[in-house]
């Protein structure tokens, strides 16, 4: 059936489309010829308008709170930026406040390391001191680029919890930050990952986490203690 | 509640396209108990009404991006979503539609059947739907009551026709008449 020049049929069609009576094989046909049929597609959007505001004589009646929770949870809305995004913004006026305090506390630091037995001499390619929110410095990190080892210290009388460890965290620009290992007690000695010092790194974090270290793949799960950033030597 | 303004609606829908969840909130909370009263005025079950708004407006936020504002207002859009859903549902369920006589919020009945006592004017509705109920309400009685039935139970002719003892033939000039009549009626409205 050719309905593009029926003007009166397309209507007729159209509406009871819209309406709901244009039923089965009619419907279908109907709907095939909307594909094709941008000028049918308009008139069927006029009855839409038309029509549909019949939906508002049905009154009005507020929906339950669960309706909303309900798609909040489906939609994942409430999705806050991840927690670490949290802290790199958060933190950025802190750590220009604190660039130039921990520059020198790092440089002091590289001095006493320098000062080691020159026998199996460590090649210190990178340094950081991590501060608590106090800004007080809480833990030394070297970077052996030749050895390729991380070494780091906890330079403050702080306990950790028997059932919590810390972890070390390079936290990227963007994406999840990278583990760089958890420490036992209040030392750790860690294989070096060129990840752990490229180019990419933001901030360097120690978060308490259960025994053992996250269980989350994709970053950490507790408080973040102290933050630092790599000095490059 | 008054009704939202159509522009402040279509401003959400295309910033929810842009997936800003606030500017969904905002068009959730303005437009819900609206959509909520239709979904209910459809399947009549609560839960099954409450399901199937949660589903349309999971729908609205995915695919606010492809909604054309030039087509449609942003609460037809919404209302068709909406409708689809319950239609959908009741087909799935198989379960037999429930029709009662009151077709409508008994205030905006009252005004379809006399305009005088009752002023279209004072409902709580947008423009769109005063326009359309204003011309609803010149249609005759049983007229009207079959362009309602079709409208919001998914019936056919023949389900129309024997759910008012009527012969088919009648519905099907009847729907077709006053479709025509609104169409006459509401382009009149417009240019008014």
């Amino acid at each position: 059936m050719n309905i593009r020049n029926n003007i009166v049929l397309r209507q007729k069609l159209a509406a009871e489309y819209v309406l709901g009576t244009l039923k089965g094989g009619a419907r279908r046909r109907f709907e095939g010829w909307l594909h094709q049929d941008a000028d049918l597609r308009n008139i069927t959007a006029g009855w839409q308008q038309r029509l549909a505001p019949m939906a508002e004589f049905a009154g009005e009646v507020v929906p339950p709170k669960s309706v909303w929770a309900g798609i909040e949870r489906r939609l994942d809305l409430k999705k806050k930026p991840a927690r670490w995004q949290f802290w790199l913004n958060e933190n950025l006026a802190f750590w220009r406040s604190l660039g130039m305090v921990s520059t020198a506390l790092a440089a002091m630091l590289v001095v006493i390391v320098m000062q080691r037995p020159p026998a199996d001499a460590p090649s210190i390619a990178y340094v950081a001191t991590l501060s608590d929110d106090k800004a007080q410095a809480a833990m030394l990190l070297t970077a052996d680029s030749k050895h390729r080892a991380l070494d780091v210290r906890v330079i403050t009388s702080a306990q950790v919890a028997a059932d919590k460890s810390l972890q070390l965290w390079a936290v990227p620009k963007s994406g999840n930050p990278r583990s760089l290992g958890v420490l036992v007690g209040n030392r750790g000695s860690f294989t070096l990952a060129d990840s752990a010092v490229s180019g990419d790194v933001a901030v360097l974090a120690v978060t308490l986490e259960p025994k053992g270290g996250s269980p989350d793949p994709k970053g950490p799960t507790g408080p973040i203690l102290y933050k630092g950033h790599w000095i490059r030597l | 509640m008054n009704s939202p303004d159509p522009q402040q609606l279509k401003t959400w829908l295309l910033a929810s396209g842009k997936r800003d969840a606030a500017a969904f909130r905002f068009l959730y909370d303005a437009s819900s108990a609206k959509l909520f009263g239709f979904a209910l005025r459809i399947l009549h079950k609560r839960e099954l009404a409450e399901e199937v708004l949660q589903e349309s407006f999971v729908a609205i936020w995915n695919n606010a991006a492809n909604y054309q504002g030039h087509l449609a207002a942003p609460m037809t859009w919404m209302a068709t979503i909406v409708r689809n859903k319950a239609f959908d549902h009741l087909r799935r369920s198989d379960a037999a539609v429930e029709i009662d006589a009151e077709q409508f919020d008994r205030e905006v009945m009252n005004a379809l059947m006399d305009p005088q006592a009752t002023p279209i004017e004072a409902l709580q509705m947008s423009g769109d739907a005063k326009a359309l109920a204003w011309c609803m309400s010149a249609l005759e009685g049983m007229q009207r009551q079959v362009v309602a039935l079709a409208f919001y139970h998914d019936l056919s002719h023949s389900e129309v026709a024997a759910h008012m003892k009527l012969p088919v033939g009648t519905v099907k000039t009847w729907i077709r008449r006053s479709l025509e009549k609104l169409r006459t009626c509401l382009a009149k409205r417009e240019q008014a």
